[in-house]
Formats: structure tokens, sequence, C-alpha cells
């Protein structure tokens, strides 16, 4: 029995002193630098990038990640009301409403009337 | 004497010019019932190589969804003061939005062209949902859109 368990521990070892070894060899990097074998660990968990499955087939719908309410006569139009937390994109502000600043100096408009809007 | 009369015939002269460089132009879209929430709206003009000019209207003050307009927001960057002072309420489905911009004269028979890109909550973005050349003949002329809009007209 004694030997038995002699015997086991000693293909274990040896088991552990040549695979070890040969499996970093087959793992080295190209550039031939020797790493500590916990590195392997690491960089296999930098190489495979995680991938997020997602059900959406199509990428041009307007989806619950940017919804919006009923909002068609909500003129609140700053990014700090307290709704929910994704008022504004990246920081950017909503635009000036109509009649609260002149139209853009894009060459399109004259200096005529402002613009005037409605929705029958 | 002289010289107030010689005065005012050169202001005249200089601003008679001014006042024809623009015109009032009525911008009317009309949508279809989609049968989803308020339609957000870009109208926006490009030149004859088709480089963004500018924009004319945004229907719909919030900034986070204009991604969603997505042919104008490739061209502007999502730059919000692209229409600042040029922006009011989405528009519902079956409704009438009626722009009235006082709008340069060059604008017209230049090879400009006028185009709306569209988007609805939960359905599907329609960038260049219209495309309509800027011509003094094409005014008045109903054009139909690809998803949500009915018909788009220009007057002067």
């Amino acid at each position: 029995m004694k030997k038995t368990l002699t015997l086991l521990v000693a293909s274990t070892a040896l088991t552990a002193a040549i695979g070890v070894p040969a499996w970093s060899a087959m793992q080295a990097p190209a550039d031939g630098v020797l790493r500590p074998i916990a590195a392997l660990f690491d960089d296999a968990s930098q190489a495979m990038p995680l991938v997020l499955a997602s059900d959406d087939d199509d990428d041009d719908r307007w989806r619950d990640g940017s919804r919006r309410g009923h909002d068609d006569d909500d003129d609140d139009d700053d990014c700090d009301d307290d709704d929910d937390d994704d008022d504004c994109r990246g920081g950017a502000r909503n635009p000036a409403p109509a009649g609260t600043t002149a139209p853009p100096q894009n060459g399109l408009f004259g200096n005529g009337a402002p613009p005037q809007v409605q929705v029958n | 004497m002289k010289s107030i009369l010689a005065t005012l015939a050169l202001t005249t002269a200089l601003t008679i010019p001014g006042l024809a460089m623009a015109r009032p132009v009525t911008l009317t879209t009309t949508l279809n019932n989609y049968g989803g929430d308020g339609a957000y709206l870009a109208l926006y003009v490009t030149d004859a190589s088709g480089a963004y000019v500018g924009s004319l209207w945004m229907a719909g003050g919030k900034s986070k969804y204009y991604e969603h307009l997505s042919d104008w927001y490739r061209a502007t960057g999502g730059d919000t003061a692209q229409v600042n002072g040029i922006t009011g309420a989405s528009v519902d489905a079956g409704r009438t939005l009626e722009i009235t911009l006082d709008l340069a004269d060059a604008l017209f028979d230049a090879g400009y062209t006028l185009h709306i890109d569209a988007a609805v909550e939960d359905m599907r973005d329609s960038p260049n949902e219209v495309a309509v050349p800027l011509t003094t003949d094409g005014a008045g002329t109903p054009v139909t859109g690809r998803r949500y809009v009915a018909s788009f007209a220009y007057d002067m």
C-alpha cells in the first residue's frame, strides 16, 4: 500500500515537473522571452475579448437604451432634469428651441422674420 | 438737401438687394399614421457634391436621440449648435408640421438638396426619408417619403 502511494506521488511529481515546462514552452511568445507561468493565464484572459451576446438583429432601430417618453409637448430641454440618468449624451446639451435664439449662421437663412412653426 | 437725397438713394440702393436675397419659404411635412410615438425629424441641406451645408429644422428637442437621425448625425457629429434656434417638438403620427423660414435665394436652382431624416421610438430609423432638389420649379410639388412622411412640399 505504501509502495503504491509512493509510486502515485512520484508519477504525479514527474508529470508536473515535465508537463508544466513543456506546456509553458508551447505557450511561449514568438519573441522567445520567458515569462512566469501565471502570466500565461493573464495573457489568455486578455487575448480572448469579452463577447456580449445580443438578441438584437438589426441595429437601426430606436431601442430601449435610448428611450424617450411621450415628450412631444415637453419643452424641458435641459440636461439636469431629474427624471432619469440619460439626459445628455456625452455632456452635449440640448439645442436652444426656436424663438429663444437666432437661427445658426449657416448661410441658409436671411435676416428677415424668425422661424414660424405650427403643427396641425 | 442734395446730400440727404444722395444718402437716401444710397441707403435704398443698399437695402433693396439685401431684402431680395432671402424669401419666406414654407416647408410642409405630413406624417402618415405609422402607429408609433412622435417622430424626430431633421431637415437639412446638402450641396451639389452631397456635402452637408446646414440644417433648416430639427423636430425633437432631446439631443440624446439625434444619433437615430443617422445621416444628419454623421454629417454634423451630433453638434447641437447646428440646430440652435431652429428646434421644435417632435411630430405625432398623422400630423402636419408647417415651418416658415426666411431662406436665402441662393439656395434655389443652385444644386442644393433638402433632406429629411426621420426616427421613431421602437421603430426603424429612416435616414434620407426625403431628398428633394431645391428649385423654383419644384415649389409646391409634394413628394412622398420612404417610411414615415406621407408628403413633403416647399412653397415660396
